[in-house]
């Protein structure tokens, strides 16, 4: 039967004890909960929504899973296009094999992925799985979402007649995403990306393996990336302004504030800019470090990349993005703005 | 569940039906810009693809012997289950555009960035429909001296009342949501204050001498129902 094979290749991440002759009745019982949810929720969550705070809560956190959407689309097809058409070992043959090289090759080449931020993790994580070296792959993931000129035009707009602050975001991005490759690379912490490279993937027609590795990535990423939106909502809809006035004068404070708030924000990497320039209270160097460390670390993009890459990973390469971005902005900002 | 299962598959159809539904109804233009409309659809489109082969695979071959060599996959997969919840809220109850609770909690939208020394108005019989933004760009350049006499009409939500009169505000988005701003414009002269939150259309007049707020003194305020274009 050479169906079978196929099937078995397509079907092996199948859930752990879901016996499949349950399945139907799993779906049925599937159904019959949403449907009884639906009937007892409706009223709940329509009295919540008549408090105004709920109300902001649950707008801006359907408005950023829905913005993110199509991004996370693209980068899925994306991934999962090289996982379905590119044979495995072609990535480390085509790609320069000296990091010195292939770090900044990287960086620069995530130029050519036009998106945000939750695109460019599933990405990153098939090129890790495919064999790419992972500083290269991780600076690419940094830069992409970054220095793309999709988002440099929304800066260009977002600074009407300072062109300066396009090219000292470019730069800045540049800089920050190769140095967190390079470092990668003499770190050596490749051991944390074990979750990644282990991933195996399905052997079939490219067909089936594309719509199988969509599938899978689809919801891992969908469902990380709500996690990401939820805690945005919340910081959103519990932070005051005052807060924010209150470190805008305050020199390097205002200069950390901001990058702190592009974590919390987590502000899809295409629109960063106009929030940026509408928080007139900061400097122009506080705004750099808010356009360079958000599309780098952010809430949802920590929990995308525990999800991709593993916890541990997470854990340290968080901090080091944050670290060296923030370092990149001050000294690129010192220089240009 | 795990995402090649008859559940993984049943929330991509969901999602990707939602996507469909939000651009069909008009009602994404409360989250994201109009112009991703089409992205969404897209999105949509491919999203219930993949769920519905998804669906129809798992299910035509809902086998046994299947179940024998998934140890390797853990909890990470359960994670998918969490996309139900925006599916739940946008089927259920579809969260409003944004209200005045957010006006005074964000940044508001710098109303000095980009602007040169703006043309005149040419005042005629009828008042000149403007952006919020706009108003507060010709109020601040020269001290609203482009207005001349000429009437304008400005559309937006009520968000909250001030000593004779209201403030009227309406958000500026560059992608969703999220990155709201409002512009805020105080409106003295209407007869009564509507509601807080109610959307309003009022017709005036540029008046000189508010303080951080541009004013305009208003001759007719009439509620409207909140646009399917809500922000700016």
């Amino acid at each position: 039967m050479p169906g079978r094979m196929v099937v078995k290749g397509v079907n092996e991440a199948t859930s752990v004890g879901a016996a499949s002759d349950r399945r139907p009745v799993d779906l049925g019982v599937a159904v019959a909960a949403v449907v009884v949810a639906a009937a007892v929720l409706r009223p709940v969550l329509e009295r919540l929504l008549d408090r105004p705070a709920v109300a902001h809560w649950a707008t801006v956190f359907v408005a950023i899973a829905v913005q993110a959407m199509p991004f996370l689309v693209l980068g899925v097809t994306i991934s999962a296009a090289v996982a379905a058409l590119v044979p495995a070992g072609f990535l480390p043959r085509v790609l320069p094999r000296r990091p010195a090289l292939a770090v900044p090759v990287a960086a620069a080449a995530g130029a050519a992925l036009p998106g945000c931020e939750c695109g460019s993790v599933p990405i990153a994580g098939r090129l890790v799985a495919r064999g790419a070296l992972p500083g290269a792959a991780l600076a690419f993931l940094l830069s992409a979402p970054a220095i793309n000129p999709v988002v440099l035009t929304a800066t260009a707009v977002a600074f009407p007649g300072r062109p300066e602050v396009v090219v000292a975001r470019l730069l800045a991005s540049l800089l920050a995403a190769t140095v967190v490759g390079l470092v990668w690379v003499r770190t050596g912490r490749d051991d944390l990306l074990a979750r990644a490279r282990r991933r195996r993937d399905d052997d079939g027609p490219p067909l089936a393996v594309l719509v199988a590795t969509a599938q899978r990535d689809l919801l891992q990423a969908g469902g990380l990336l709500i996690v990401g939106a939820a805690t945005a909502a919340t910081l959103q809809t519990v932070v005051p302004r005052s807060v924010l006035d209150a470190v805008a004068g305050a020199g390097p404070l205002a200069f950390v504030a901001m990058a702190g708030l592009a974590v919390v924000l987590a502000i899809c990497s295409e629109a960063d800019a106009f929030v940026a320039a509408s928080l007139t209270q900061f400097s122009l160097s506080a705004k750099l470090a808010f356009m360079v460390v958000g599309p780098m670390v952010d809430v949802k993009l920590v929990a995308l990349q525990a999800g991709t890459f593993g916890r541990g990973f997470a854990l340290r390469f968080a901090p080091l993005t944050l670290a060296v971005a923030m370092a990149s902005s001050a000294v690129i900002g010192w220089w240009l703005l | 569940m795990a995402a090649l299962t008859p559940a993984g598959g049943l929330i991509s159809l969901l999602v990707g039906t939602v996507l469909l539904r939000l651009v069909l109804t008009g009602t994404y233009g409360r989250y994201v810009r109009p112009g991703m409309g089409p992205w969404l659809a897209v999105a949509g489109v491919a999203v219930l693809v993949v769920g519905l082969v998804t669906l129809l695979q798992a299910l035509r071959h809902a086998n046994p012997e299947d179940a024998h060599d998934h140890h390797r996959h853990g909890g990470g997969d359960r994670v998918g289950w969490l996309l139900l919840a925006p599916i739940a809220a946008l089927l259920l109850v579809a969260p409003p555009t944004l209200g005045s609770y957010g006006v005074d909690r964000g940044a508001r939208v710098d109303i000095r960035a980009g602007t040169g020394v703006l043309d005149p108005l040419v005042a005629g019989a009828e008042p000149i429909p403007m952006t919020l933004l706009e108003f507060g760009q010709r109020a601040f350049d020269r001290d609203g001296a482009s207005f001349g006499a000429a009437a304008v009409r400005l559309t937006g939500f009520v968000a909250g009342a001030e000593a004779g009169g209201f403030r009227l505000a309406r958000y500026q988005i560059a992608c969703c949501a999220a990155d709201a701003a409002p512009v805020v414009v105080r409106v003295v002269g209407g007869r009564r204050v509507p509601a807080r939150d109610r959307w309003v259309t009022v017709t005036g007049v540029f008046r000189e001498g508010g303080d951080e707020l541009p004013e305009l003194a208003a001759t007719n305020v009439v509620e409207i129902p909140a646009p399917d274009d809500p922000y700016e």
